[in-house]
């Protein structure tokens, strides 16, 4: 019975590792060409690392450098001649405001809301609650086009704007918030307006600090969403490349993958989504927590 | 309760975005399906039903709908179904779980238009992985199990692999060739989005009260799939439903390896609708066909909620 048992463990590990495998094999593709030689890359050899050989690169003294500088090891050439290439850094920074901004406005105009839904009584308020349901169901990918229409008529495209504007409002967030402060006791909601505090204060002073587990997870899914958007930057963003987010910059590297050299491109598509991969791994169970959230409604 | 004046300024400014950016492009998008409207020009005629006729009788739409149908019919039941086989696995395991579950959740996390990328280099035809560890197979253990052989059915020289072999390790070129390009592209979705519904399931399982079991086994359920029929997959019921809910939605909205795998092709074999909407609507400037498509889909996905929470209603109650 027990020997068995073992049996029946050691399969279940031999399945897993095969689709463990395939699942990394994309990830081991890139990592290991953003290290080796453009030769290597070619005849599928040199492992995971490669040789490393120091040598000169053509496209690099193409480009008017002397043969000295020009002249490193392959994995040292790939990252350097990517970030030469393209502004990396500011393409992760405009992927940083982005994100935080939409994260920002939908709180700053969520909670209050939410509140409103949860702790005040109103004329409408039933209704305002079956708009909010009614628009969870609409994905804003869905009416992309629309909604481009609307910001070239009013001249906003290929601006911050526009990246921001259509995920300011976060129906799925005040219907989460909603649902979070419905647990909060009234008694403490009242306590607070025996202390004087209007309803302002009592939605940032009090019920903010209750909210962070939500808003942590809220944050997260929020944040994972818009960083690694790629359809709405596409539509919006026509050519300005100060606005790059980072996936356009992977796209934009991969503009010429015929006459291109890969190395640099792999180490780009490296660079761009190292941060959040490790940011995962860093905090798994509050990524997984915030980005599965969706589901636990 | 208590009332307030404030309720105005904390909803205020949701409703109005609510209606701005949600609602009111649904109507325009509506409104412009029925004209011949460009952006650009700065008038327009309404021609009624003309966009939807040419829709649904257009050889690129009917096709568009095919992709797209293919794509959410092949990457829907697989991703999860293999969810729910590595959520079961991993509740099973004695140790190791956890590194699993972050192998297995790191497409999810990752840019996917990265991975894409990543996936077309791991299928080049002369570069990638995939066909070199084909190549090198060849007449030995991997032509065996990946060319069927020891199917009882399959001649072993007449096995895809085998032909493939002969003709001078002719294997397929996955995204560029019209009979596999789509299937090639529901793999890397099935791969991005499996791992998102075994996280959904493992949550899921972990709710199943153990005494559950205890009672099935005294009922006389011995066997695991006994017990699976008789207990977890109905007390997962509204688990799945939830899963297949959501990963049609995300299904439909398929987009970025689309975009920079195939651009629709090979001769539209991978036209999705939103690749359809993105290429007529923004780059080729046929706003008014665009928007039908448009309408098209937001009617799908709103009926297929609808449909969600309707079953949930009627049958989901244990």
């Amino acid at each position: 019975m027990k020997n068995n048992q073992y049996i029946g463990e050691g399969w279940k590990h031999a399945i897993l590792i095969i689709g463990a495998l395939v699942v990394l094999l994309p990830f081991y593709m890139v990592v290991s060409i953003s290290l080796k030689s453009q030769q290597e890359i070619q005849s599928i050899s040199g492992g995971l690392i490669g040789a490393q050989e120091v040598q000169t690169f053509p496209v690099c003294t193409k480009m008017g450098m002397s043969e000295k500088t020009c002249t490193m090891k392959p994995y040292v050439y790939n990252y350097w001649f990517a970030f030469k290439k393209a502004p990396i850094a500011r393409y992760l920074l405009n992927g940083l405001f982005v994100t935080v901004s939409i994260f920002l406005i939908q709180i700053l105009i969520a909670l209050p809301c939410a509140y409103a839904l949860s702790k005040l009584r109103f004329y409408g308020r039933e209704f305002i609650f079956s708009m909010v349901l009614f628009c969870l169901l609409i994905p804003v990918h869905a009416i992309a086009l629309p909604l481009y229409v609307m910001l070239a008529k009013v001249g906003l495209v290929d601006t911050y704007a526009a990246l921001i504007i259509p995920w300011t409002i976060s129906v799925f967030g005040i219907f989460l918030m909603r649902q979070f402060f419905m647990t909060v006791p009234d008694e403490l909601i009242d306590a607070a307006r025996m202390d004087g505090m209007g309803e302002y204060s009592i939605v940032w002073k009090v019920m903010l600090p209750t909210a962070i587990p939500a808003l942590l997870a809220f944050a997260i899914f929020s944040v994972v969403a818009h960083w690694n958007d790629y359809f709405w930057p596409r539509i919006v963003i026509t050519g300005n490349r100060d606005l790059f987010t980072p996936p356009l910059g992977i796209r934009e590297f991969r503009g010429g993958v015929d006459s291109d050299e890969f190395g640099p491109m792999m180490a780009s598509i490296v660079t761009i989504t190292v941060p959040l991969v490790v940011a995962f791994i860093i905090a798994q169970k509050r990524f997984i927590e915030g980005i599965t959230m969706t589901g636990m409604k | 309760m208590h009332y307030s004046r404030a309720h105005i300024w904390f909803v205020g400014p949701a409703v109005l975005l609510m209606f701005i950016i949600l609602i009111f492009p649904i109507l325009l998008a509506g409104g412009i399906s029925f004209t011949n409207y460009n952006l650009g020009n700065s008038s327009f005629e309404w021609i009624g039903l003309e966009n939807y006729e040419k829709m649904f009788s257009r050889k690129t739409y009917i096709k568009m709908i095919w992709a797209t149908a293919t794509y959410v019919l092949i990457v829907v039941p697989f991703s999860v179904v293999i969810g729910l086989c590595a959520a079961m696995l991993l509740n099973s395991l004695r140790f190791g779980a956890d590194i699993y579950k972050t192998i297995f959740f790191l497409p999810v996390m990752a840019t996917l238009l990265a991975m894409a990328i990543a996936w077309e280099f791991t299928l080049h035809p002369t570069m990638g992985l995939v066909n070199s560890f084909l190549a090198n197979g060849c007449g030995g253990i991997r032509e065996f199990i990946l060319g069927f052989h020891w199917l009882p059915w399959v001649n072993s020289n007449e096995s895809w692999y085998h032909i493939a072999c002969e003709n001078n390790n002719d294997f397929p070129f996955w995204l560029k060739d019209r009979g596999y390009a789509i299937w090639t592209v529901c793999f890397i979705g099935v791969w991005q989005a499996f791992g998102f519904n075994m996280v959904l399931y493992l949550a899921g399982l972990t709710s199943i009260p153990r005494e559950l079991y205890h009672a099935a086994e005294m009922d006389g359920a011995k066997s695991t799939w006994e017990q699976f029929k008789l207990v977890t997959w109905p007390m997962l019921g509204p688990t799945t439903l939830f899963v297949i809910t959501i990963t049609t939605i995300r299904s439909f909205q398929v987009f970025d390896t689309i975009e920079v795998l195939t651009k629709g092709g090979p001769s539209k074999s991978t036209y999705v609708m939103m690749y359809a909407i993105f290429e007529k609507g923004i780059q080729q400037n046929l706003t008014a066909i665009a928007a039908a498509i448009t309408v098209v889909f937001i009617i799908f996905v709103i009926l297929l909620t609808f449909f969600q929470r309707y079953v949930i209603e009627k049958r989901v109650h244990y």
